[in-house]
């Protein structure tokens, strides 16, 4: 019992912290705007005497409160007695305190605010309007009080809604998980279609079809998003190349992605040049040098391990992008302005430039990658790649030549990322320094690790989530990046491994997490 | 390993074949719709401002798809906006979209439709700009773009609009190439580095007398490429630039680079960017060496928040704006920002001013082009608007008079110089 | 490591690589010295001693900051992204009580102007106790459930906090940059007039501070490792976790200390940062914190006096390369990376860095 109440009182605590930033980051007032689209009651008559917006302010609380309840009840699973109660109490508590938390800030605020006092030279989103809205119209003090009432009533009902709806005090998802293997994977038909490839293929081809036939129905927007998504898979193999196989840490991969973007720039626009090379052309053009490239940084640095060559590579990253905007280069690579009028393709004297051709070039681009991957990773090379980040030494003593091993796969890391660069300089018609800062270096190694290291499907997931996330959360407006920042932090939470970890190393992580950095950490003396 | 040499020289060879196929025609041509050039760009003339043409049924321009922007009733005519909103450069797209929004607001309502801006977050970036244009693009009732800010994003959103007829008016993209690019939709309400630039090393060089010229910029594109025009046109003149320095945006000591420009003694120190920049600079002066040398800014920091930030140490120094020093219209909008924003105009970034224009000026246009028919929809005719933002005359905005030549330069007015004076900005000597 | 011996010393061509760039590089450095200051000399002493006066402060909060990468990496293994984040939150603290102070009408005049000392000092306070704290709750909240986990996954971890960091900030406080409010004695860009050369150079009295007080606060963190029973159990987790907790060590609480006390150094970073050079914003621990991740990597991760020295040596660096190369100073941070990887060449673990190597990914 004490423990439940303990529990409840930190759920609150939190939730009631979560709340009142919401509130002072001016959240309640999005999120109100966001619920009268989807409830579509923006000329709604006032109900209780408010307004669609403080109607909407209100709900929005309300489902906080009511989530907060849930989990402030459903921490303790049987209490003697009358599992219901607990469940209110415990909901009930849970919202009290968040309610209190809440209260107390709104009073505060709402009582400064019409005394005058300007919040928002300090706090930015406290202007008088959002504040007054907060208040639903009551006086501050009765603000407050409404805040703490409603909120202990919400909490109590959404303790009461876990008990009702989860059966019992099991929760409905478990009981889905559960329903599902008792009756339904014993049955003989779905055995066997479990265990017969033809469906595994059809499944696998009913998606690739998809994937196909989908930049016909997307529109021009989501193409160009699939597109992104497109070039960073691209950028996330070839990371997947050098972080996932081989094991090395590279935080200058924007380098290479950079060269592949100023050489098809370079070579293919009217400014600064005047080259105005063929695409296709400069496609291998740009592949090759950025592999160059990666062999000429990779050579002196190899030997360096872990995050010693992170932040090495992270510097020269950096020195390719303040070299091609600086004053003394500036004739050479277009400077900060960058190079505009960048070429498109054409194929057969017929122009691919438009938006769907674009996307099925990329598509394209990542098959053949995807497939040069495949067979990379289960040829000998593969193999010494994963040795070599599985134990340098001990490979190296297999015969392996780790420096030959690791050069290539910089080299054809960094090729895929100029295949990348040029295709991403082509598309967006110009190119400039800002593209490439570290943010793009950081956004690939974070595709390869929230997809899973070291798997194909991983770096597609990670690329979706990475790049495609952002466009979905515009809806957000400003608390876009910042809700996709948490985002980042639970998703690794969530799945530690990755979205979908490559089998061996899934393996790894689930069975001796903590075994395996035992071993690690012996070996490291 | 033979294999994948194999497989590398057939691509190569393929990529080579399919360039001579391609045979030269490498040059982009936007894609014009066939309607672009048939609708009649007279249409709007015929139409006092403020009184709407109305028609019966679909309007004959109308009459090939998406020649024309429908919006049926209850939905609004929507001005998109790529501006950056995160990240380092977020102050400057949180003002214009303020200051916009506030244009937007003035609007009103029009023969019973109202207008709305979007504003999306573009990072400031070619590849934001790009996604946040094919976002619009993909919306049939967004009509014109009050943007976008920042020239990398301006420049890769700028041929999805051509593709899609939608006019774009840039309140900050002070880039000289970006009208040169022969785009039928970009127009500026702001004058080119170029003007300015040519202006400042003027004044500079005849009015201050100035012979020994050290300029910083910021490395990027917008102050880089000012300072490159004052650099060149200060030494036209015969004036003598002794240092040509960038500091690292974002960063906040520039000391190390001062102190070596103060170790050329030149007169004066010509700033090409923004004032969070100028500031540090302005602040440092002092104590790297530089003191008693002129601070000569550009637009981008002209504003309250110079003023604010940089105390007596600002005291005497130069900035530009095309601001006129005031009037009721801009004594009336600064108010009305105060009042929703909580802060004054012109502290978030120097733009608030053309911003609103930007915005104001395509409504009015969207205006005079768009026709109401008995059907109940509004028909905006794309091509036609295009056109008309192109052939705005005699505009007065908050930022003075507002004039599209045929490139769509629309910023009639030249800059003005103010200097700091008892820590308030007044216009300089002539 | 036996497998690594070789059978005979043979020299191997990256040894003479290596030879012909150390001999290359020293050389032409050298030849730079001589151009710059005897053969025929750019700068005059004064511009120098600027020079050195800028590189110094800009330097030591490096340290500062560098530090708590250190100490974090040391135990974790974990590059802690977030770190210059933790430096910003640190910043709008000291920012805040100094705002306070200037608004509290006092002797005269107002609080911080009549009390400078305990103005300040109760900025240095509220900026450590909030960064402290905040690096406590992100310790807690984004890297605990993922001990154990592989090593790039709590800096993507990291990274995802540092971004809400940011945007947390920049929606809670607004977009605008903000100016500390020293108090009057402290005004930025007063100092001491040294005449150099007939010229005047100025010793900043917030320079002054931000040098000794780092230094004194990396002496105090440095007798805290080495000395004290929470050093000796931070030492003892970080050479090997398991045994430490055998041997007693309750390791979690060792590892929450470490996130105090570097966020706190962090925080008291930040205050320096506000009131020698003024600036806070929601981006204002970006650049500071990639530097300093620079500048630990160089001293050599893992150490503490690495950081320090790593700090000191970027802060001159930035000030004094640009100058004795006689390249533009747009191009500071090009000659500090490439510095950074002639010196991982030949040192492969940084300055003073530690022998281990086998570090995996």
């Amino acid at each position: 019992m004490k423990n439940m109440i303990r529990n409840s009182l930190r759920t609150g605590i939190v939730f009631g912290i979560i709340t009142v930033f919401l509130f002072l980051v001016g959240f309640t007032g999005t999120a109100a705007n966001i619920l009268a689209d989807l409830l579509n009651n923006e000329s709604a008559p006032p109900l209780f005497g408010w307004a669609p917006p403080m109607l909407n302010t209100v709900i929005f609380v309300g489902l906080i409160g009511l989530w907060a309840g849930a989990s402030g009840a459903s921490r303790e699973k049987d209490v003697a007695g009358d599992p219901y109660g607990a469940a209110v109490l415990g909901g009930g508590i849970a919202g009290f305190v968040q309610g209190l938390l809440t209260g107390l800030v709104m009073a505060l605020v709402g009582t400064l605010n019409e005394r005058g006092v300007m919040m928002s030279k300090y706090l930015a989103e406290l202007l008088p309007a959002a504040v007054k809205q907060a208040m639903l119209g009551f006086p501050p003090p009765g603000a407050g009080a409404f805040y703490l009432l409603f909120l202990t009533a919400a909490g109590a009902l959404g303790g009461l809604a876990t008990r009702g709806l989860g059966r019992g005090g099991r929760r409905p998802r478990e009981a889905i998980r559960t329903w599902a293997r008792e009756k339904v994977e014993v049955l003989p038909w779905v055995q066997s279609l479990r265990r017969s490839p033809a469906v595994k293929y059809a499944v696998y081809g009913i998606l690739l079809l998809g994937i196909l036939l989908l930049p016909l129905f997307a529109g021009q927007y989501w193409n160009y998003t699939i597109g992104t998504v497109g070039i960073y898979v691209l950028l996330g193999l070839g990371l997947n190349i050098v972080v996932g196989l081989a094991g090395l840490l590279d935080l200058g991969y924007v380098a290479f992605f950079a060269i592949g973007a100023y050489a098809m720039a370079l070579l293919t626009a009217p400014t600064p040049h005047n080259l105005m090379w063929n695409f296709w052309l400069v496609i291998p053009i740009g592949i090759l040098l950025a592999a160059v490239t990666g062999i000429l940084l990779g050579a002196p640095v190899l030997r360096m391990r872990g995050d010693y060559l992170a932040i090495v590579t992270l510097g020269f990253g950096e020195i390719i992008r303040i070299l091609s905007k600086s004053d003394d280069l500036s004739d050479f690579t277009g400077g900060p302005r960058g190079v505009p009028a960048v070429a498109g393709p054409d194929f057969f004297g017929l122009n691919v430039n438009s938006g769907i051709a674009f996307v099925y070039l990329i598509f394209l681009s990542v098959l053949l990658v995807i497939f040069v991957t495949n067979r990379l990773q289960n040829s000998r090379v593969g193999r010494a790649w994963e040795a070599m980040r599985e134990d340098e030494t001990v490979s190296r003593a297999m015969g392996i030549n780790t420096l030959t091993q690791k050069l290539l796969a910089f080299a054809i890391g960094a090729a895929f990322a100029g295949l990348g660069g040029a295709l991403f300089a082509s598309r967006n018609q110009f190119t400039g320094p800002e593209d490439f800062n570290l943010m793009v270096s950081i956004n690939v190694v974070a595709v390869v690790i929230v997809g899973g290291m070291g798997s194909i499907p991983g770096v597609i997931a990670g690329a979706l989530v990475l790049k495609g996330l952002p466009e979905m959360l515009r809806q957000l407006e400003d608390y876009r990046v910042m809700v996709f920042g948490a985002l980042l932090v639970v998703m690794m939470l969530w799945r530690p491994a990755g979205l979908i970890p490559s089998s061996r190393r899934k393996m790894e992580i689930d069975k001796d997490a903590g075994l395996a950095e035992t071993a690690e950490e012996g070996r490291g003396k | 390993m033979k294999r994948q040499t194999m497989i590398l020289v057939s691509v190569l060879v393929l990529s080579i074949l399919l360039a001579g196929c391609g045979g030269g025609t490498t040059a982009v041509a936007p894609t014009t719709k066939p309607a672009d050039t048939a609708a009649p760009a007279t249409v709007e003339a015929t139409a006092p401002a403020g009184e709407i043409t109305a028609v019966a049924g679909v309007p004959a321009i109308c009459a090939d798809d998406g020649a024309c922007a429908v919006i049926k009733p209850g939905v609004t005519v929507k001005i998109g906006m790529g501006a950056p909103m995160t990240g380092d450069n977020a102050a400057f797209g949180q003002d214009i979209s303020q200051a916009a929004k506030i244009a937007v607001e003035d609007a009103g309502t029009f023969a019973g439709f109202s207008f709305e801006l979007l504003a999306e977050d573009d990072g400031g970036s070619a590849e934001g700009g790009a996604a946040v244009a094919n976002k619009f693009v993909a919306d049939p009732t967004v009509v014109a773009i009050a943007g976008h800010i920042f020239s990398g994003a301006t420049l890769a959103a700028m041929p999805i609009y051509e593709a899609a007829s939608i006019p774009m008016m840039s309140p900050s993209a002070t880039n000289p190439p970006l009208t040169a690019q022969g785009s039928k939709v970009f127009n500026r309400c702001v004058f080119t580095d170029a003007a300015q630039g040519k202006f400042a090393a003027t004044y500079l060089f005849q009015n201050l007398k100035i012979t020994k010229l050290a300029i910083v910029h910021d490395g990027q594109a917008y102050g880089q490429g000012l300072a490159q025009v004052v650099s060149d046109e200060f030494t036209a003149l015969g004036g003598e630039v002794v240092a040509f320095e960038a500091v690292t945006p974002g960063e906040s000591d520039y000391s190390a680079v001062l102190a070596d420009i103060a170790s050329k003694s030149p007169q004066a120190l010509y700033f090409g960017g923004y004032t969070a920049e100028g500031v540090v600079i302005v602040n440092q002066m002092k104590q790297s060496g530089l003191d008693g040398v002129t601070f000569f800014g550009d637009d981008g920091t002209f504003g309250q928040d110079f003023l604010d930030r940089t105390g007596a140490n600002g005291e005497g120094a130069y900035s530009t704006s095309l601001i006129p020093p005031a009037s009721d219209a801009r004594a009336i909008f600064d108010a009305a920002y105060l009042e929703a924003y909580g802060q004054p105009a012109g502290k978030l970034s120097p733009y608030t001013w053309t911003a609103y224009d930007s915005a104001a000026v395509l409504i009015q246009v969207i205006k005079s082009v768009a026709i109401l028919s008995d059907d109940g929809n509004l028909y905006i005719p794309r091509a036609a608007l295009v056109a008309a933002v192109r052939a705005v005359k005699d505009y007065q905005g908050l930022s003075g008079t507002i004039t599209c030549d045929a490139v769509g330069e629309c910023s009639a007015s030249g800059p003005v110089f103010n200097i700091v004076k008892d820590g308030k900005w007044v216009e300089a000597p002539k | 490591m036996p497998i690594q011996k070789e059978p005979a010393r043979r020299v191997k061509p990256y040894q003479i690589i290596q030879a012909v760039t150390g001999i290359g590089c020293a050389g032409y450095l050298l030849y730079r010295l001589y151009t710059v200051l005897i053969g025929s000399p750019t700068y005059g002493t004064e511009t120098w001693a600027r020079f050195m006066i800028a590189g110094l402060i800009l330097g030591s909060v490096y340290a500062l900051i560098a530090i708590g990468y250190t100490l974090v990496y040391g135990i974790l293994r974990m590059i802690n992204f977030a770190h210059g984040d933790i430096m910003m939150i640190g910043a709008f603290g000291g920012y805040f009580t100094l705002e306070a102070a200037k608004s509290i009408p006092a002797g005269g005049s107002n609080f911080s102007d009549a009390y400078p000392f305990a103005a300040v000092l109760a900025a240095f306070l509220a900026g450590v106790a909030i960064a402290a704290l905040s690096g406590y709750f992100l310790e807690k909240i984004a890297y605990r459930p993922l001990r154990g986990a592989p090593r790039l996954v709590p800096l993507i971890s990291a990274i995802g906090a540092s971004i809400f960091l940011e945007n947390a900030a920049q929606l809670l406080f607004g977009a605008q940059r903000r100016d500390y409010a020293n108090p009057a004695v402290l005004t930025r860009g007063e100092g001491w007039t040294l005449v150099i050369n007939g010229a005047k150079v100025i010793l900043p009295y917030t320079g002054a501070l931000t040098v000794i007080l780092s230094l004194l606060l990396m002496v105090a963190l440095y007798m805290l490792v080495m000395r004290t029973r929470l050093g000796r159990a931070m030492r003892a987790v970080s050479e090997n976790k398991q045994v430490a907790a055998l041997m007693g060590i309750d390791v979690d609480g060792v590892i929450s200390q470490t996130f105090i006390i570097s966020g706190a150094l962090a925080g008291a970073a930040g205050v320096m940062w506000g009131l020698h050079l003024g600036l806070v914003y929601h981006f204002v621990g970006f650049i500071p914190g990639i530097k300093a991740f620079t500048a630990a990597v160089l001293g050599g991760i893992g150490s503490v006096p690495g950081a320090m020295l790593g700090g000191l040596f970027l802060g001159l660096v930035e000030s004094l390369g640009p100058a004795v190369l006689g390249i533009s100073f747009q191009l500071k941070d090009v000659i500090a990376f490439g510095i950074l990887v002639l010196v991982l060449i030949f040192r492969p673990t940084g300055i003073v860095g530690e022998a281990l190597t086998e570090e995996k990914v």
